[in-house]
């Protein structure tokens, strides 16, 4: 079967990548030699178009984000007048302290409780994964192939189409508006099991397993200090991705909380965002705080874009 | 490659490990607070201290709690500030009751009491208010009277004004408006004086305005005959309300644009609206929204159709929740927010509510805290009190008027595609009908 | 049959077991139990009677719930609003990272680190915030970026009715781009080089390369990701909530799950919120589950 690298995100999108797993990526062809001076330009020419485009794509994308940056230094006043990019006045830091006085600070707790949905749920989640990958990959047993196309239907529902029933559901056995009724559903990845079978074919050899066993290790054993290991690229793939997917999740905690403790920091800015209806001096905390919820992830991605992308393009077998 | 990929595994797992610490203290901290919560319910002897949760929009209402838990050590709030009920407060309210965690007090307005009743979400309150009766006008009464029980008790009347830009109209020699025929021309002139610049702006989004407007001609959207519902949203009256603003809108007069969004801030702001139908609680918004603005604004009776008449819009009210086994201190609390000269003049005085007392007796006391710098010393209340005088009795809101409200939004959004306002609440009669019936809600 | 050998295979069965049961038992209690019970759920309604204050009871329906979400047309508009998306939202956003992807992937790109990680970024912004950044860009008065089209000579309404779609699939769009992007990128990368080469010495240029080389090699990798977004588009949700308190035109129910949260949180109705989950899921793992095989299916032959 042909394989794929992706990860079905909370809204849209996603992807796959088919690739041949640990082969070292390219780095680039060289450039074809020009033949004449003619060909020269032209080349010159065609580099700038493909530089051209690729930056104007990248203002595209940075845009936005610059504004926020900008946004979040002005009050009240020079968000509703003005330039947008221009800088109006500085006050980031009185936006911060504001921030930080808004109900005694719950906003840190928010940023806490996306940390402990995310981070804890990210990491228990993609060990449950690995688990699972790893037992389809490496054990024969009884209805192994149809279990797995269970695994595949859960992949094909969307998130959100379940997040009511789940609700009803929690609400039934008096688990809504619990932290567990946000952190126990966002454990559950079927798409991490998935890549983590591929992972697991294509990172361990079963020559591996065999030696192992043959020393006389017990399958446990094994997992733990053979397999595990030379799985981890795989697993901080898993985890990086299920991380940013949880916590960009929005509509499991908003049909699931009303206890403004145990929010996360997506739903907290909405929150304030709607408060904003009645009293506006919201506005300028939503910004300051979306700005101060976006930084750790872009952090996270950019100090750990080896593995990210590494995990993106390598990790599949035919 | 493979090395730092185990290294951060590595940095994963303490990650993990410490994360979970923190979660088990939050869990065990979350514990002990269940028990302190439920310590004083379950005992519930006098000497001991209570703590209330409440739930509120409404401005000025941290420091009416603030001023409540100083001058009353034995119960204490604890205020959490919600999205406002039209914004999502609603939905956030009926979740919380279904869930069991509501809070002990409730904020609603009028028009969504019947649904919260009509859901089972709050406590009758009847044989322990009716002591307050008294300090109503009977019109505010029949409001938290459903199905002959008392279930909430209210803050302000709301009646309704119309705010504007004094500077604007005195630059251009615009006459304030007294009629909605002078309205209109009013709207004409504005647009004349300033291409740029709309007397006021239809909310899609927030379909109260069009009904207190209906009320002020006469309508009336929802009724009782015996144990049936009568629904008429179309009625002659309605029509002709809906008819006017129709007009306004297609002739580009006022600005269609979500209530309270940052378009229509940022057109405050720079001058692009010069007015606005309000209610007496739009003066605390204004004030606070707009601060750049101070002296500039000034507030006129609502126009009328030709015979003096107001009506309330919006309009807050208190109640106590379903589960609350807290409901005496809860009601010491409303009773004290809602009908002591302690509680309103506290809220007033933070400077950003302009309540106007539904206790009539307190409106002195409203007026007397409210600072008119904003408004150029333009003395408000007394305007306010009059406006509240000519607020007809006929009004009664539908049972499901979350629902019903949904369905204008609804087709109010489709009037840049066609749409039309009497079109919308014609589909909204049709609909709210059928989903009265389907509901097993007798309708005539 | 050697016995310890025997042993041996038993053991790794339980070890089997003991591995997959943390993931079947979460699966089961967040995925099949949940639908059971909306499945339950969905077949019985609430009444009330004379006013409405006298308290509800619950009532067997049994379809009658599906019946009334499948006549609704906010429901079925739902489904073609999100048919609309798809069809504006998947070439656009596929599309352009499918030509970012084999612009990096040419040979003339420079700094492709710095672009892969600038293109990448927004994929770090939550949803939420995403769409909170950009109605702000789309009100006017407010947004430099309509200053600048108007100093540019064009009007364009980001919250009027008909550019509501329009709107939403922009903020989907420079989400989701990047991401894709650098799935192609690694597909691309993949690609043998000689066979790259081999066109080249066959006289073909870059564009002719990239069309009838590099695209049918990860063909694959485009079909994944447009059946991914596809699940991804019908559960299209918070950038149509955000975007409605800007924009009216777009309702309450815009999109099958509004319709559903809608049915739960302002109607109170759980039994037509359950039968329209249970129908928006089924619907999408039907829907999935076609493409995989139309796309498996494509590639086997």
């Amino acid at each position: 079967m042909s394989t794929t690298v992706q990860h079905p995100g909370e809204h849209s999108g996603g992807a796959a990548a088919d690739a041949p797993a640990p082969t070292p990526a390219r780095t680039g062809r060289p450039a074809r030699r020009p033949r004449a001076k003619g060909r020269a330009t032209e080349a010159l020419m065609s580099r700038i178009a493909v530089n051209g485009a690729l930056v104007l794509a990248t203002l595209y994308m940075l845009l936005p984000l610059a504004w926020l940056l900008i946004a979040a230094t002005k009050d009240m006043g020079g968000l509703f007048g003005g330039d947008g990019f221009a800088f109006d006045g500085f006050h980031f830091t009185e936006n911060v302290k504001a921030v930080n006085n808004e109900s005694d600070g719950i906003y840190w707790r928010w940023y806490l409780n996306s940390l402990l949905y995310a981070g804890v749920g990210a990491a228990v989640g993609s060990f449950v994964s690995v688990l699972a990958g790893y037992a389809f990959d490496k054990f024969d047993f009884p209805g192994k192939e149809k279990l797995f196309g269970g695994v595949l239907l859960g992949v094909l529902v969307p998130t959100t189409a379940v997040a009511l029933p789940l609700y009803l559901l929690a609400s039934k056995v008096g688990l809504v508006n619990t932290f567990w009724a946000v952190f126990i559903p966002v454990i559950v990845n079927p798409f991490g099991v998935y890549l983590a079978r591929v992972f697991s074919a294509g990172y361990i050899p079963g020559e591996v397993l065999e030696a192992a066993r043959m020393d006389g290790a017990g399958e446990i054993r094994t997992f733990r200090s053979v397999a595990l290991p030379m799985m981890m690229p795989g697993f901080v793939t898993i985890f990086l991705f299920q991380f940013t997917a949880i916590w960009n999740n929005f509509f499991l905690p908003l049909v699931m909380l009303s206890d403004q403790k145990l929010y996360p920091v997506s739903l907290g800015l909405y929150s304030w965002n709607t408060n904003a209806h009645a009293s506006p001096e919201f506005y300028p905390l939503v910004i300051t705080g979306s700005l101060m919820a976006v930084v750790p992830l872009v952090v996270a991605f950019v100090s750990l874009q080896r593995h990210w992308r590494s995990g993106l393009s390598a990790g599949s077998v035919k | 490659m493979q090395r730092t990929s185990i290294r951060l595994g590595t940095a994963l797992v303490g990650i993990v490990t410490a994360l979970s610490l923190v979660t088990a203290c939050g869990g065990g901290d979350g514990d002990k607070k269940k028990d302190a919560g439920a310590g004083p319910a379950a005992g519930g002897g006098p000497a001991q201290k209570q703590e209330l949760s409440f739930w509120s929009w409404t401005k000025g209402t941290q420091e009416v709690v603030d001023a409540f838990n100083k001058s009353h050590p034995d119960i204490q709030v604890k205020y959490e500030q919600i999205p406002s009920g039209n914004a999502g407060g609603y939905a956030k309210m009926s979740n919380a009751v279904k869930a069991g965690n509501a809070p002990d007090v409730l904020t609603i307005e009028y028009p969504q009491l019947p649904d919260f009743v009509s859901q089972g979400a709050v406590q009758d309150i009847t044989s322990k208010v009716s002591g307050l009766k008294s300090k109503f006008p009977a019109s505010v009464n029949k409001l938290t009277e459903l199905g002959g029980k008392t279930w909430a008790v209210p803050l302000d009347a709301a009646p309704m004004a119309l705010y504007y830009r004094k500077d604007f109209f005195t630059d251009h020699n615009i006459a304030v408006p007294k009629t909605w025929d002078e309205y209109r021309a009013a709207a004409e002139q504005v647009k004349k004086a300033d291409p740029n610049a709309r007397i006021g702006t239809f909310y899609p989004d927030d379909p109260s305005t069009m009904a207190g407007l209906t009320w002020q001609a006469g309508g009336a959207w929802f009724g009782t005959e015996g144990e049936s519902w009568k629904v008429s949203l179309t009625d002659p009256n309605s029509r002709k309300v809906g008819e006017y603003w129709n007009k306004l809108v297609s002739d580009d007069l006022v600005r269609v644009q979500p209530s309270f969004s940052q378009q229509w801030n940022a057109d405050l702001k720079s001058g692009g609206t010069v007015g606005i139908v309000g209610a007496s609680w739009s003066a605390g918004v204004l004030k606070s929204s707009q601060p750049d603005l101070a002296g500039k604004w000034a507030v006129a009776p609502l126009p009328d159709w030709g015979t003096p008449a107001n009506a309330m819009l919006g309009g807050s009210t208190f109640a106590v929740s379903k589960d609350s086994k807290k409901s005496k201190a809860a009601l010491t609390f409303i009773e004290w927010m809602t009908t002591t000269k302690e509680g309103i003049s506290a809220r007033i005085a933070s400077g950003t509510s302009s309540a106007y007392p539904a206790a009539t007796e307190l409106v002195p006391t409203a007026s007397q805290f409210f600072d008119t710098g904003y408004f150029g010393k333009q003395d408000i209340y007394p305007l306010f009190t009059d406006a509240a005088g000519k607020v007809g009795a006929g009004w009664t809101w539908g049972p499901s008027m979350t629902q019903t409200n949904t369905i204008l939004k609804d087709q109010f959004g489709k009037l840049s595609s066609g749409g039309t306002i009497v079109g919308a609440l014609e589909e909204a009669q049709k609909t709210t009908v059928e989903e009265l019936k389907k509901r097993g809600i007798s309708v005539k | 049959m050697n016995t310890s050998l025997r042993a041996g295979r038993r053991r790794r069965k339980t070890t089997a077991a003991l591995f997959l049961t943390p993931f079947y038992v979460l699966f089961i209690a967040t995925m099949i139990v949940p639908i059971g019970y909306a499945i339950w759920l969905s077949l019985f309604t609430e009444k009330t009677s004379g006013l409405g204050f006298g308290g509800t009871r619950r009532v067997f329906t049994g379809l009658g719930n599906y019946a009334d979400a499948l006549g609704d047309d906010k429901f079925r508009d739902g489904f073609i609003a999100i048919g609309l998306y798809c069809l504006l939202y998947i070439p656009i956003m596929v599309g352009a990272a499918l030509v970012l992807a084999l612009l990096l992937d040419s040979a003339l790109a420079r700094a492709r680190r710095f672009f892969q990680l600038a293109l990448f970024l927004p994929h770090a912004v939550p949803g939420i915030i995403a769409a909170l950044i950009w109605v702000y860009l789309y009100t006017p008065g407010l947004s430099p970026i309509i200053d600048l089209l108007e100093s540019g000579g064009l009007h364009w309404d980001f919250l009027a009715s008909d550019t509501a779609l329009f709107s939403i699939v922009n903020i989907a769009t420079w989400e989701w781009i990047g991401y894709n992007m650098i799935i192609f990128y690694a597909a691309l990368q993949a690609i043998p080089r000689e066979v790259v080469e081999a066109a080249t010495v066959d006289g073909a240029g870059p564009v002719r390369i990239a069309v009838s080389v590099k695209i049918p090699m990860i063909r694959a990798a485009v079909a994944m990701t447009m059946l991914f977004t596809i699940i991804g588009s019908l559960q299209l949700f918070t950038e149509p909530s955000i975007l409605s308190d800007a924009n009216p035109a777009v309702g309450s129910s815009w999109t099958p799950n509004m319709y559903a949260y809608s049915a739960a949180f302002r109607a109170n109705d759980f039994g037509l919120a359950a039968a329209a989950s249970v129908l928006l899921a089924v619907f999408a793992a039907a829907l999935s589950f076609g493409v995989t095989r139309l796309s498996s299916g494509r590639r086997t032959a």
